[in-house]
């Protein structure tokens, strides 16, 4: 299962989130060596994980622990293709209450290649409920070049929101990808799933 | 001079195609409006089969050399695919790998043929083959650094067309593709290992594991391979991008 994390149930997902920043560093920050803020030496956390952030994270089913997650941001509110790379775009920031934008995609970096596999196979059927259950028409995200392969073959419906540019060395590119029920059918027959996966605790039912 | 409209288009058109042919024109057009000469997106295995990924139209010279002489396995841009995730220059190659007298006999031949400089944009996909999108020139012409952020995006939806293609295909023929063999983290730690030159004693220390599990993991590897030796099975572990060079060369 992959879980909703909101501003109202985050409380209930403390520990989890904690994981969740703590592999974002190691990842991010260890890993690909990002100049981005780090908390306390261990967590990396940035100015969009604010209370509109909502996070899916994929939980490892016996231990609750977090194995891999995403950040959803509303393009309506400052995100990261709008604030920090608005050239990436040829055009206008895709911008309404039917986009919103995929950051932060990580995989905890201790468990073996399969399950992380598996866990990330999860968020992206994950990633398309949740857009289908909320309205959600359009993702957009950063990446780097090198991923724009993989996302496609991933079978996302994409398109580039313009040629890709060198900023901090980094070859960048700007793409958005339309959600559709097919995608959700496409992805869950890769996933091996037939059922929704997405679980959601409100924090009154927490209660 | 390449816009980027005309990627948007190309990237419209290229999620319409329905045959080989008909993305080999798209590909041959868009390469031209790129200021390319000729583009070849292949898959980087030497054989023939229905799910690999073959389109090109260097001159007809040098296909018949390439298969001649079997030079894709050995093709120096190809090889160089394996230490990037992002497009290169051709020119750009001999900073990224030590070149063997086999290679630059490939280049020289490449030229002799009438190619000259061009630009590849790598393609690694999870679990599949090797591939790649390339664009080249006739000898003495030159390509714009301008020419270069629209040919990785054409590279990249050109090849997952293509992908999409063979899928469609092997839907219709209800053929069905056998998955690439899988291998446990445990067997590619011991096969990094051995294809780097250390024996099954030094893996094992170095893994922290019994001599005997190391040599029971390479010999199931090379059952899921059905391959009889090492070499065999680091060079399939090669080709499926199970391994890089990189892996064995640190």
């Amino acid at each position: 299962m992959v879980t909703v994390v909101t501003e109202d149930n985050r409380s209930k997902y403390r520990e989890q989130l904690a994981q969740m920043h703590r592999d974002r560093k190691k990842v991010f920050v260890d890993r690909w060596k990002w100049d981005v803020p780090v908390i306390d030496g261990e967590y990396e956390i940035d100015q969009f994980d604010t209370p509109s952030a909502i996070y899916l994270l994929s939980l490892c089913p016996l231990t609750r622990r977090h194995l891999s997650s995403v950040r959803l941001l509303p393009s309506t509110e400052p995100h990261i293709l709008g604030s920090l790379f608005p050239e990436l775009c040829e055009g206008d920031v895709p911008c309404g209450d039917d986009v919103w934008e995929i950051t932060r995609s990580v995989e905890t970096p201790d468990v073996p290649k399969k399950i992380a596999r598996e866990s990330s196979d999860r968020i992206t059927v994950a990633l398309v409920e949740f857009a289908l259950l909320f309205g959600i028409s359009t993702y957009t995200c950063t990446v780097h070049m090198g991923m724009v392969s993989m996302i496609l073959s991933e079978g996302w419906e994409c398109e580039p929101l313009g040629l890709p540019k060198t900023i901090n060395g980094e070859l960048l590119t700007a793409l958005k990808m339309k959600v559709s029920p097919a995608t959700l059918q496409l992805f869950r027959q890769r996933a091996g799933c037939r059922r929704p996966i997405l679980e959601w605790e409100t924090s009154a039912a927490a209660a | 001079m390449s816009t980027f409209w005309d990627v948007q288009e190309f990237v419209s058109a290229a999620n319409r195609v329905t045959s080989f042919p008909e993305l080999t024109s798209l590909m041959e057009a868009m390469s031209k409006t790129l200021g390319f000469d000729y583009f070849a997106m292949v898959h980087h295995v030497d054989v023939v089969a229905p799910d690999v990924i073959d389109l090109l139209n260097y001159p007809s010279s040098w296909q018949e050399m390439i298969a001649e002489r079997k030079y894709a396995s050995d093709d120096p841009v190809l090889v160089a695919c394996q230490f990037t995730n992002v497009g290169f220059r051709w020119s750009d190659v001999p900073s990224m790998i030590v070149m063997t007298a086999r290679q630059k006999e490939i280049l020289r031949g490449a030229r002799d043929a009438g190619i000259g400089d061009g630009f590849t944009v790598p393609v690694h996909i999870p679990g599949e083959y090797a591939g790649s999108c390339s664009f080249g020139l006739r000898l003495g012409k030159d390509f714009e650094d301008s020419a270069m952020p629209g040919a990785q995006f054409v590279g990249c939806f050109g090849f997952e067309a293509a992908r999409r293609l063979i899928r469609t295909a092997t839907l219709e023929s209800g053929r069905t593709v056998a998955p690439l063999p899988q291998l446990t983290q445990r067997q590619l730690d011991c096969l990094v290992l051995a294809a780097g030159g250390k024996s099954d004693w030094h893996t094992a220390q170095l893994l922290g594991i019994a001599s005997d599990t190391v040599h029971q993991h390479i010999e199931d590897a090379k059952r899921r391979y059905g391959v009889a030796t090492r070499l065999q099975l680091v060079v399939r572990a090669l080709f499926d991008g199970k391994l890089t060079f990189r892996d064995i060369v640190n």
